[in-house]
């Protein structure tokens, strides 16, 4: 090699001024030709490796960008897009920058490497480039030694281009997969973070609200007597059963509306009537449904979005029915008389008849016949509260002992279904007595009062001795001694139960306690003497003189004077003197009210008033306490656990989504209408609030109730200490 | 109404009705404040008030003690008061002075506060109250009088209570609580183990129920 350059190199300095030959000429522009191709395919080579990796780099960013998108952590699809741009433009550059051009001068060289050229192509490359006349012989010489490179680098292009590009088209490839992937992969992401595809197509929907504001009319059966109703633009209504629902909107006609029973979910919806109202003007459509006993999910769809009406079915309920006459069963002794009926009613709608049904049962062991007796009816017309009473005259029923006769009122209501029930009231019951059963149903007459409970007054027993003493004249002595002794029997009761007074009074024992008497062998302070009583041993001491004014005294004085005149007065009675037994009577009478209007006296006195030294006391306790620990809540069923994740969803979808939350809530405060009446009451309250204009309205209080509501919490409003706080 | 707070000082309250005697056991009230101010850091007035049961002043109360001997008989509106008294959150403890089941105090109490709150029921010697401030494993500490056999000759073994929401609105004592705690507060020191802690759950559970 370094004698061929030698030549080169002299042929060079001795022929460069001689004029070029042609077909050397020609041969070297072959050569020149040649290294030419090399070096456009290299370049091809370098390109195609850059571009390809620059396209994998950017799908593989456009993917993790979509996969962050969704998780959330950024939003946009052309955030994405451009992101994926940047970095593979980015890394185009970077490669290609990194890469440097591929010079005719750079393809020689590597030619060269390809074959035994001893740097002739090199060579030849620069002596081309310059303006310099070129050997015929030189150029023939480097024909020949290029043939073998030239050959040779053909095949290492081949190779080149498949070694270089074989990884970036697998890293391509392998991006495309991944995408394709990724698309499948997001929207399962879409859908865990969205919770339901319901929930995703409700938000969808009420972002863009493509079936637009309806309005909505109710028109209720027409034996309810009740107008119809135009409620406007409403997302749910209370309706009741049998009622007529239509729907009318604008724009374009929906594709389907379905309507789901939220009762028997486990039953397909079914397709409300849609129809056309266009007009030449715009378009608008409409639908009807039906309203049931039970709430409804009403979904008008139109390609992808929907609408949610919510219909809450109330059924007709039946007269509620009160008999308050007769109040109570009975056993009747005989057929005759009239029984008074009387009975309350109330419907939700209208009451239109009702009356007494009797039902008179006749027989005897298996052999009975049974009559039904209709009684006061009455046409109600419409009225919601009534009331009916009618009489039932016993003897028009011909009863027999044995007989049974069974009473309801009945109502009915304006409903018009076949078979309708009808409203009734409990059922009295009368039996007339059969003569061998007398006894048994014999009412027992009531005991005569205990002797001690009937006592007369002093002031009676003077008017009654009073009047005897005044017919002592026309009496006989018979009579007159029966009857003063009867006087002195009543008296002498009195007395006694006046005696207990007194005992009670002195030694502060109730007298239900145990009985005493004035001889009884205790000490009460009082003995008898002669049949009188009299204050005995150390109670004695001065409680009888005048002017002691002890409190105890001056309450049992009087009463103790007033059981010794009753003793004189009984004594006299005895003796049939009634009028000897006046004075006495007149005594114990007023010994009596003297008693009576005596002052009462507490002996307890105010104890000190005791403020504490706070700061001498505080924590002088030598033994130590703990405050509790609380306990935690028990977790809630399964059922209300559901419940509670739902509403606590609807309360982050209406930071973003108020109608969505709206039509989340709504559907399931129908679904707790049944089982859970207070939490569907408390989302109802809810509704109310986002009805309004929801963004100016702090639902948060509204939503803690609902969930307090649900975990079955109690709080107590406005309340002090530490039972205060939220409502 | 005025709200209190928590940072306001706990206040004893003995409630007067206008039947029995109400003020039976006036060296209670002293007796609680000083077990709360030996035992706890709880700021604690350092008397007790009286308050009228037919007084909305009640509700500035969280704890109001009853007692007496005589027959109770509230008024409508002693009884309309303590019943939205108990129902905002308030707990009321009443305790027979006669220690007695079959005293007049005992039935019509009981009566009383069927009439207001609802039904008594025995309140399990497990409950929090027992364990709120000081761990009574046995229940409600037993009186010096249970035990020398006044009264119905009984030692109760444990409390009424009618529960609102799950917390004690009215506690009932048989135990006579009035007679063990109504001494001089000054006398605590003669005492080998101090009666009236009991007490303190007592007002522990009030605040923090």
């Amino acid at each position: 090699m370094t004698s061929l350059s030698t030549d080169m190199n002299r042929h060079h300095g001795d022929e460069a001024r001689r004029p070029s030959d042609p077909q050397a000429e020609a041969a070297t522009d072959a050569v020149i030709d040649a290294v030419m191709r090399v070096q456009r395919r290299l370049s091809w080579i370098i390109w195609a490796r850059a571009v390809l990796v620059s396209i994998a780099a950017g799908l593989i960013t456009w993917n993790v960008c979509r996969l962050a998108l969704h998780v959330g952590w950024f939003g946009g699809e052309p955030f994405a897009a451009v992101t994926a741009i940047i970095v593979g433009c980015g890394l185009l550059i970077a490669m290609r920058l990194r890469a440097g051009t591929v010079t005719l001068e750079r393809a020689a060289l590597w030619v060269e490497e390809h074959g035994p050229g001893h740097f002739a192509i090199a060579t030849w490359v620069e002596q081309w480039r310059s303006s310099l006349p070129r050997s015929p012989l030189l150029a023939a010489m480097i024909a020949k030694a290029a043939r073998e490179p030239l050959e040779r680098s053909n095949v290492a292009l081949t190779h080149l281009a498949r070694t270089q590009l074989r990884w970036p088209i697998t890293l391509v490839v392998g991006a495309l997969l991944l995408a394709a992937s990724a698309s499948r992969t997001t929207s399962t992401v879409e859908r865990v973070v969205d919770g339901t595809g319901e929930a995703a197509a409700a938000r969808t929907a009420a972002r863009a609200t493509p079936i637009g504001a309806w309005r909505v009319r109710i028109t209720p059966p027409a034996y309810s007597g009740q107008p119809s109703v135009d409620l406007g633009d409403v997302a749910s209504l209370r309706a009741l059963a049998g009622s007529r629902i239509d729907v009318v909107g604008g724009g374009a006609l929906p594709d389907r509306v379905l309507v789901r029973a939220l009762s028997d979910t486990s039953q397909p919806p079914v397709r409300a009537a849609l129809r056309d109202t266009a007009g030449a003007s715009n378009t608008a459509w409409a639908a009807t449904v039906m309203a049931t006993s039970g709430p409804l999910d009403v979904r008008v769809w139109r390609d992808q979005f929907a609408r949610l009406l919510l219909i809450e079915g109330v059924a007709d309920s039946l007269p509620r029915v009160t008999l308050t006459a007769p109040p109570r069963d009975s056993v009747l002794r005989t057929a005759t008389g009239s029984l008074p009926l009387a009975a309350r009613l109330h419907d939700d709608l209208g009451l239109m008849r009702a009356e007494f049904e009797v039902i008179v049962s006749t027989g005897e062991g298996e052999k009975f016949t049974v009559r039904t007796e209709r009684v006061a009816s009455r046409a109600l017309g419409g009225a919601r509260e009534a009331t009916l009473q009618g009489t039932l005259n016993l003897a028009s029923l011909a009863l027999g002992p044995g007989d049974m006769v069974h009473v309801r009122a009945i109502a009915r209501d304006a409903h018009p279904a076949a078979g309708r029930e009808a409203g009734s009231s409990e059922t009295r019951s009368f039996r007339i007595a059969r003569p061998s059963e007398y006894d048994s149903i014999a009412v027992e007459p009531a005991p005569p009062p205990e002797v001690d409970k009937s006592l007369l007054s002093q002031r009676m027993l003077l008017l009654l001795t009073e009047r005897l003493d005044r017919k002592r004249p026309q009496l006989s002595k018979d009579v007159l001694r029966d009857e003063s002794r009867k006087l002195a029997r009543d008296q002498g009761r009195l007395r006694q139960a006046v005696g207990d007074a007194v005992f009670q009074r002195l030694t502060g024992e109730a007298g239900g306690e145990h009985s005493h008497s004035a001889d009884d062998g205790h000490d009460h302070g009082v003995e008898a003497i002669g049949g009188k009583l009299a204050l005995s041993g150390v109670n004695s001491q001065g409680m009888l003189e005048e002017g002691d004014d002890s409190p105890v005294i001056a309450i049992n004085k009087p009463l103790l004077e007033a059981y010794n005149a009753m003793w004189d007065a009984g004594r006299a009675l005895e003796q049939s003197d009634p009028h000897a037994a006046i004075p006495f009577m007149r005594i114990a009478l007023e010994a009596i009210e003297r008693a009576r209007a005596a002052s009462r006296l507490y002996l307890r006195g105010k104890p000190p008033a005791v403020i504490l030294d706070l700061a001498k006391i505080r924590l002088a306790g030598k033994d130590t306490g703990s405050v509790n620990s609380r306990t935690a809540r028990d977790m809630l069923p399964p059922t209300a656990a559901a419940r509670e994740g739902r509403l606590l969803a609807a309360a982050r979808l209406t930071l973003r989504d108020a109608s969505a939350a709206r039509d989340s809530l709504a559907l399931l405060r129908l679904e707790s209408l049944s089982d859970a009446p207070a939490f569907a009451d408390a989302l109802a309250a809810l509704l109310t609030l986002y009805r309004a204009d929801s963004a100016a309205v702090d639902l948060t209080d509204a939503f803690v109730r609902a969930r307090r509501v649900l975990g079955g919490i109690t709080r107590v409003p406005d309340a002090n200490w530490s039972r205060g706080g939220p409502p | 109404m005025t709200r209190a707070h928590a940072s306001e000082p706990f206040v004893f309250a003995t409630a007067q009705y206008d039947s029995g005697d109400w003020d039976s056991a006036p060296m209670v009230p002293a007796n609680v404040i000083d077990a709360v101010a030996r035992y706890t850091s709880l700021p604690v007035a350092p008397q007790g008030v009286i308050v009228p049961l037919a007084s909305e002043a009640l509700y500035q109360y969280p704890l109001v003690y009853l007692t007496g001997h005589l027959p109770v008989r509230f008024t409508e509106k002693e009884a309309s008061v303590l019943r939205r008294y108990l129902q905002r959150g308030g707990m009321l403890f009443v305790d027979d002075h006669n220690h007695d089941v079959d005293g007049a105090f005992h039935k019509t109490a009981r009566e009383e506060i069927t009439r207001v709150a609802g039904p008594l029921a025995p309140l399990p010697n497990t409950h929090v109250l027992y364990r709120s401030f000081f761990v009574f494993d046995n229940g409600p500490p037993t009186t010096s009088h249970e035990m020398n056999g006044w009264g119905d000759n009984l030692v109760h073994e444990h409390l009424d209570a009618v529960l609102i929401g799950g917390r004690i609105a009215v506690l009932y004592s048989s135990k006579d609580y009035s007679s063990e705690w109504s001494y001089h507060p000054d006398n605590k020191r003669f005492q080998s183990v101090d009666n009236t802690k009991f007490a303190v759950n007592l007002v522990v559970y009030a605040l923090t129920r």
